[in-house]
């Protein structure tokens, strides 16, 4: 079958460079070590626990009274003081699009994240040996983060893998850490998922095209090898 | 044996045993990108209600609260359908409590789960079946979330729901195309054994593939772009008719 040889050669030249980069980025996915590309090398892993009790905090319904509606108030515990975090809007998943007060469930005084209770609070999410060198207020789509759509404080650390924490600033949440070793696998997830306008997901058209080639080819591929097969070229 | 030739028997055996996760590649990697990774996760299934708190429905304060659950934490207030309630957890479990009048209303029964479920659901199917899981969830439902109801719609895609008994919330969702993503990415990085991305097998196979695909690569080169030779090693493809 002359086409089925025609097909698995046109269709290689189309796909030849992000047939290998696959290849290559999977084999990279396969023996990297997952703690380290999530970021994961100077993240604290010490819990904290809960040190107030429910009943020196200030009646919810007087708090909610006196902020705009709520979808939910949570009680979250920040630096060792608890807070009331208001969801004035509540999106599927944390990191969409969601509108926060954090509000302090002593005093009732509303709390914006400023740059030092954002240091702190990446301080505490950090056990590496650096510093805070820079700590910015980013508003866009975060580079170490494109997935996470609240303004966040990017908090740098002057470690020898340039080590940035990330903390939400309506909710004092920590989106996550990125460090080199992250960004060398978000550069090999680039690749993978063909995902240049760091959208951070696969779902885009030269996907689609080069999955559609990809068929081909080895579908192709398979045929031609069945043929040898029944051609009896598989004798050693 | 020159390179055109070796390379040629080299991709030869080496595809026949690689040549199928090649095309279990690209047929899971296809499904994989073409379906909306929103749409695989549920996100068009269920309902974000935007329900605000009405503080003048709130009869039970935390005063009370904390008299009756001295050992209440990770205090909660939002909403139950239409109802005002607070969530909390005390030793271990969660509670949901009506904040107008202080009555629990967890564990949730049936009914309520079913309400809640058709809350949450977008489509217009009715429920198949409910069940608790208390012990030995699916694949699909995390341990963490028990005990929690499952409630099946009668849908195209054999949507369900999991509401947790404990707080009334949607805890997570499925549908079929949710589920058969959840095999693609299995096959795809050859996860035969709940192992994840960092197995043995996938190494080998993606080490040889590698290898395999650049004697293709050299293949290619020959036959299209090296044209001085192109004409001999025709001729001696043809003779040997591959």
């Amino acid at each position: 079958m002359r086409w089925v040889r025609k097909i698995h050669k046109w269709v290689s030249i189309i796909i030849a460079i992000q047939f290998l980069l696959w290849l290559l980025s999977g084999l990279y996915f396969n023996v990297m070590d997952g703690s380290k590309a999530s970021g994961r090398t100077y993240k604290s892993k010490q819990v904290h626990q809960v040190q107030y009790n429910l009943n020196q905090l200030l009646e919810p319904q007087l708090v909610l009274q006196k902020h705009d509606e709520v979808v939910e108030l949570n009680t979250v515990e920040l630096l060792g003081q608890p807070y009331y975090l208001l969801a004035h809007e509540k999106a599927l998943y944390a990191h969409f699009v969601n509108r926060y007060s954090l509000v302090n469930a002593l005093t009732g005084q509303l709390v914006a994240m400023d740059k030092t209770m954002a240091n702190a609070l990446a301080k505490q999410s950090y056990n590496g040996p650096g510093e805070i060198i820079e700590s910015k207020l980013i508003s866009n789509k975060l580079v170490d983060f494109p997935k996470q759509k609240n303004p966040s404080w990017q908090i740098n650390f002057n470690d020898e893998i340039n080590t940035s924490v990330y903390i939400e600033a309506g909710s004092g949440r920590i989106v996550g850490h990125s460090d080199d070793h992250k960004r060398l696998a978000d550069i090999a997830f680039m690749l993978h998922f063909i995902d240049y306008d760091n959208v951070g997901g696969f779902n885009n058209i030269q996907n689609w095209l080069f999955a559609f080639f990809t068929l081909w080819l080895t579908l192709s591929g398979l045929i031609w090898t069945i043929e040898l097969g029944i051609k009896g070229r598989y004798t050693p | 044996m020159s390179a055109a030739k070796a390379s040629r028997k080299y991709h030869k055996w080496l595809m026949l045993f690689l040549g199928v996760q090649f095309v279990i590649w690209s047929v899971t990697g296809t499904y994989m990108v073409f379906f909306d990774i929103d749409y695989i996760h549920g996100d068009s299934m269920v309902m974000n209600h935007q329900t605000k708190v009405n503080t003048s429905t709130i009869n039970y304060s935390l005063k009370s609260l904390t008299q009756q659950y001295p050992e209440a934490t990770n205090l909660s207030v939002g909403s139950f359908i239409d109802k005002t309630v607070y969530r909390f957890s005390m030793n271990g479990e969660q509670y949901l409590v009506n904040a107008s009048n202080g009555h629990l209303l967890s564990p949730l029964n049936e009914q309520n789960a079913i309400h809640a479920a058709d809350h949450y659901y977008t489509g217009n199917g009715s429920v198949t079946h409910i069940e608790l899981i208390t012990a030995n969830p699916p694949f699909e439902l995390s341990k963490r979330v028990l005990p929690a109801w499952r409630v099946n719609f009668s849908d195209f895609g054999a949507p369900s729901l999991y509401i947790s008994a404990q707080t009334g919330k949607l805890v997570t969702k499925r549908h079929q195309f949710w589920r058969i993503f959840d095999w693609m990415f299995r096959f795809h990085v050859m996860d035969y054994e709940g192992s994840e991305v960092d197995n043995s097998l996938l190494f080998w196979f993606t080490a040889f593939g590698l290898f395999a695909s650049i004697t293709g690569l050299i293949l290619m080169y020959y036959r299209v772009f090296h044209n001085p030779l192109k004409k001999i090693f025709r001729t001696l493809t043809i003779k040997r008719s591959y």
